[in-house]
């Protein structure tokens, strides 16, 4: 069920004007569900202030107070849906346009940081991602063949500890190339998480998706990730294990004495 | 099998730190994890890798905007006017 109504969410918003829809979203959803817990927001709690009489002026000087220090991270985490910096950069801009259009409906006090990522996703789903035209729905097939294929090749219980000081020593291509492997859903949900701190409550609005399907997202969105993380710091031989020099030793061994016939 | 303390699979067990990890346990859930990490080193190997992966992550995906985006922004929202309700 929580999957399913996903799709129908996704598909509904893909035949609205793109514009349109993340306005409604913004309108009809986003001030209602995002929860207060934030302490970041902290300049929301100016309850004295009358909003609802505020000139446009007062309004904009609100947005750019408390809405633009989100950028530098808005634009990290456009980084992980657009696949170059220009586009992350475009993605950030039309967010922030709508957000300042929809300003008016942001309700003070609750989770500013959260609404913009709302917007910011949407945005992504409805704009970017369209242009792409990559299939709106994830490819579930090819997800679970991808784990039965990782399943398969990791027998063993994970990582050894030697491996947590490897990991730790990974350059930072890698890692941003392990997460940018991981399909989607569960790349966001995981950045969502891990980099920006959001509560699973926090990620289901941002998302729109149920809080049991953000969990089981972060699950194998986690275990995705670190065994990607594994494989890079094996190939860069920080943590081979010994069966594997020995192969490396083998194949060698192997090409010169094809060289010498 | 490897330790259960946490849960009766690897699966269960991960879960249970993650949620640990991620500040969705009551207190109780809390410190009953604390007591087993104290004395488990082999879901301690775990919980620790799951530490370095997120400070690493974190580390490497937090990147500054371009000095220009800030004011594309600002220009934009200036040339537009606020949407009254």
């Amino acid at each position: 069920m929580d999957s399913r109504r996903v799709t129908v969410d996704l598909d509904a918003m893909s035949t609205m004007d793109p514009a349109a829809a993340a306005m409604y979203e913004a309108a009809t959803e986003v001030t209602d569900t995002t929860s207060g817990g934030d302490a970041n927001v902290g300049a929301d709690v100016e309850v004295a202030v009358d909003f609802a009489h505020e000139t446009p002026e007062q309004r904009r000087a609100r947005f750019e107070r408390d809405a633009m220090q989100y950028v530098d991270q808005l634009y990290s985490a456009a980084m992980r849906m657009a696949r170059n910096p220009s586009d992350a950069e475009d993605l950030v801009q039309e967010a922030y346009t709508k957000a300042f259009s929809a300003f008016h409906q942001y309700k003070p006090g609750t989770n500013l940081k959260a609404w913009l990522y709302r917007i910011l996703t949407n945005t992504y789903i409805n704009l970017y991602r369209k242009r792409q035209r990559e299939p709106l729905q994830s490819n579930s097939d090819s997800i679970e063949d991808w784990q039965l294929a990782r399943a398969e090749s990791h027998t063993s219980a994970g990582l050894r500890s030697a491996e947590a000081e490897a990991l730790d020593h990974l350059p930072d291509s890698d890692v941003k190339s392990a997460l940018q492997s991981i399909p989607e859903e569960f790349r966001l949900a995981v950045y969502f998480a891990d980099v920006e701190g959001f509560a699973y409550k926090e990620i289901s609005d941002i998302m729109n998706t149920p809080i049991g399907t953000v969990m089981s997202r972060l699950h194998r969105g986690r275990k995705m990730l670190r065994d990607l993380l594994a494989d890079y710091a094996a190939e860069r031989g920080i943590s081979a294990g010994a069966e594997e020099k020995a192969l490396a030793v083998g194949a060698a061994t192997s090409k010169k004495q094809e060289k010498r016939k | 099998m490897s330790c259960q303390g946490l849960g009766d699979c690897d699966d269960a067990r991960m879960q249970r730190i993650y949620e640990y990890l991620d500040g969705a346990l009551t207190r109780e859930d809390i410190a009953e994890i604390k007591t087993h990490l104290d004395e488990c080193p082999e879901c301690t190997e775990q919980y620790d890798l799951e530490c370095v992966i997120r400070t690493v992550v974190k580390r490497s995906c937090t990147e500054a905007a371009p000095e220009n985006l800030k004011n594309s922004i600002l220009d934009r929202i200036h040339s537009m006017n606020s949407v009254d309700a």
